[in-house]
């Protein structure tokens, strides 16, 4: 092993459960100490990815290096390592201690045992005096969630994946969650892999974010993906059906089942409907969350339209003058033309 | 009417008293639905967990199997199990017959299957987000299964007091092994059937109250079990 490796290389990976490959990865790699968001829909390959990359699954076919070391059959090793804190909690018939104490007791590390499940419980903010006691059935979905986790971060892995950790959870405990996954990094300088479809959450606590779409890995950031399939519409525009009897319309795409990508720059928001203006796209929406953008300041803004939700951005002037909070029911505007052909 | 009323005021005379022979019946009846409840037990948990737990060729017809013999009728046992313990039989050195752990022996053979698809069936009915949860924590084959048997454990205690239940209550094989032999290895249920049809119901009734506690007791730890297992 040399710690100059990349933590993950994956080579023409393929993986699937039927006749079909659900993951298709020519090449992808992961680098030591990072934070990487996956990003994509449902059924995207984003938990099929954690599943190989948390050593449950080897994939059909290609490579995988951890490492720098080819992995080969023993993955029972590589997986005290990795962790995966898996979207539905799972929390065993026992009490909230013996829960958070069961990777170190497996493990043979009894040493200080009450200290450091007390340390994990305070990390995910569930006071151990109030929780350790209690039974698995006493607590909240939030609080499964953050048991869950704890019982992960008590391991001190190299590697801690998350899938969609926050998605069935109150934002109390999603908060708390987050904050638990940067204390841990900062303290141990653990790689973080999270898979979410909640982008704006994503760009908040990873360093970098890629985007999965139909299995295959279709681009990095914060960028909008739009998905065919395209239809032939009006004056030479196509067009794709979102909800309510709205579309997104596009220039000729390669082909019906073209992937667009949409720079959240290229974006704008009006809190009134335009009436002439020279843009094909305008779609009624709500704003769901804002953010800061990490690279240059300005607000990320992410808008809840119907079928499908964009990210753009703006700049803190804008959002201040338009009154641009949360809730708020806005339009977003783009150009036909901004929509790129991946 | 009367001989009813009176049967029943006579039956908490003899339980209040601590009536010898009724007592006998029920310390009898506690000690071998007791021991062949531990030995089913022994045996039925292990291999209803490879059932349940393993897939391996043929586990769908041998568990068919169990199911089936889960409908054995008690006097079948009762002739197979004496046939070959009673004196002419291959196992009749053994002085089993007319015994309390004859009784136990073929009480086992009765609830054997029930303890075996009882656990077989808690254990495939495992959340089968168990195993990846396990897998992440680290955990490992052997401590994979022993914790999945641990999370299956209300259930598989269920399988054990079900099949309790059904060793207590039985009759056909306590009259046929045993024998109903008076202080030796007279039962519950085999002195209500000899004194109904001796007509002294006052005795039969006092058994029947405490057969009745003891289900009562029974389906109520199950009930405790079945919300647990929930």
């Amino acid at each position: 092993m040399s710690s100059k490796s990349p933590l993950y290389a994956l080579s023409n990976v393929r993986h699937g459960y039927g006749r079909e490959f659900n993951l298709i990865i020519p090449e992808f790699y992961v680098e030591q100490k990072t934070s990487l968001g996956l990003v994509g829909p449902n059924g995207c390959g984003k938990s099929t990815l954690l599943r190989i990359l948390s050593f449950l699954e080897m994939p059909n076919t290609g490579e995988i290096s951890f490492l720098g070391t080819k992995v080969g059959a023993d993955l029972a090793e590589l997986r005290n390592q990795v962790t995966l804190v898996l979207q539905e909690p799972y929390l065993l018939k026992r009490s909230v201690f013996e829960n958070v104490a069961y990777g170190l007791r497996i493990r043979g590390e009894r040493h200080h045992l009450k200290d450091r499940v007390h340390e994990a419980l305070d990390w995910v903010g569930l006071p151990p005096k109030t929780f350790a006691g209690r039974h698995w059935w006493e607590l909240s979905g939030g609080e499964a969630q953050r048991v869950s986790v704890a019982s992960r971060l008590i391991l001190r892995p190299k590697v801690l994946l998350l899938d969609e950790p926050t998605a069935s959870v109150d934002t109390h405990s999603a908060a708390l969650i987050q904050k638990a996954i940067i204390d841990i990094r900062n303290r141990f300088d653990t790689t973080i892999i999270i898979a979410s479809h909640d982008r704006t959450w994503l760009n908040s606590i990873t360093d970098s974010i890629i985007r999965i779409h139909n299995g295959r890995i279709v681009g990095a950031g914060i960028e909008n993906i739009i998905p065919g399939p395209w239809e032939a519409d009006t004056d030479n525009l196509w067009s794709k059906r979102i909800g309510d009897g709205n579309k997104i319309y596009a220039l000729q795409p390669p082909e019906l089942n073209a992937v667009a990508v949409l720079h959240p720059w290229d974006v704008m928001i009006a809190t009134e409907e335009p009436s002439s203006i020279s843009a094909q796209n305008i779609l009624r929406g709500e704003i769901k969350q804002l953010n800061v953008a990490r690279e240059n300041g300005r607000i990320q803004i992410e808008v809840q339209t119907p079928g499908i939700a964009l990210t753009c951005t703006v700049t803190d002037r804008a959002a201040q003058t338009l009154s641009l909070l949360p809730g708020k029911k806005v339009f977003v505007v783009f150009k036909a033309s901004s929509l790129i052909w991946q | 009417m009367d001989y009813i009323t009176g049967g029943f005021i006579h039956a908490i005379q003899l339980l209040l008293a601590g009536d010898p022979q009724t007592f006998s019946a029920i310390a009898t009846t506690l000690k071998a639905s007791t021991l062949s409840i531990i030995i089913s037990l022994l045996i039925g948990i292990p291999l209803g967990f490879i059932l349940g737990y393993l897939n391996f060729p043929g586990n769908r017809q041998l568990r068919a199997v169990v199911d089936t013999l889960l409908a054995l009728p008690t006097v079948v046992v009762g002739l197979l199990v004496y046939a070959l313990i009673s004196r002419r039989g291959p196992l009749g050195e053994l002085g089993l017959l007319f015994t309390i752990p004859g009784i136990s022996v073929a009480q086992t053979i009765l609830v054997l299957p029930i303890v075996i698809s009882l656990t077989a069936t808690a254990i495939e009915s495992l959340d089968r987000r168990l195993r990846t949860n396990l897998l992440t924590l680290g955990a490992r084959g052997k401590q994979i299964a022993i914790t999945s048997l641990l999370e299956a454990r209300y259930a598989v205690l269920a399988a054990g007091v079900t099949a309790y239940g059904r060793a207590i209550s039985e009759v056909g094989i306590s009259m046929m092994i045993g024998g109903n032999i008076k202080w030796h290895t007279r039962t519950i249920t085999t002195a209500i059937a000899l004194e109904t049809g001796k007509g002294q119901f006052a005795m039969g009734i006092a058994l029947g109250i405490v057969l009745l506690a003891i289900a009562f007791t029974i389906n109520g730890i199950l009930s405790t079990l079945k919300r647990k297992t929930a």
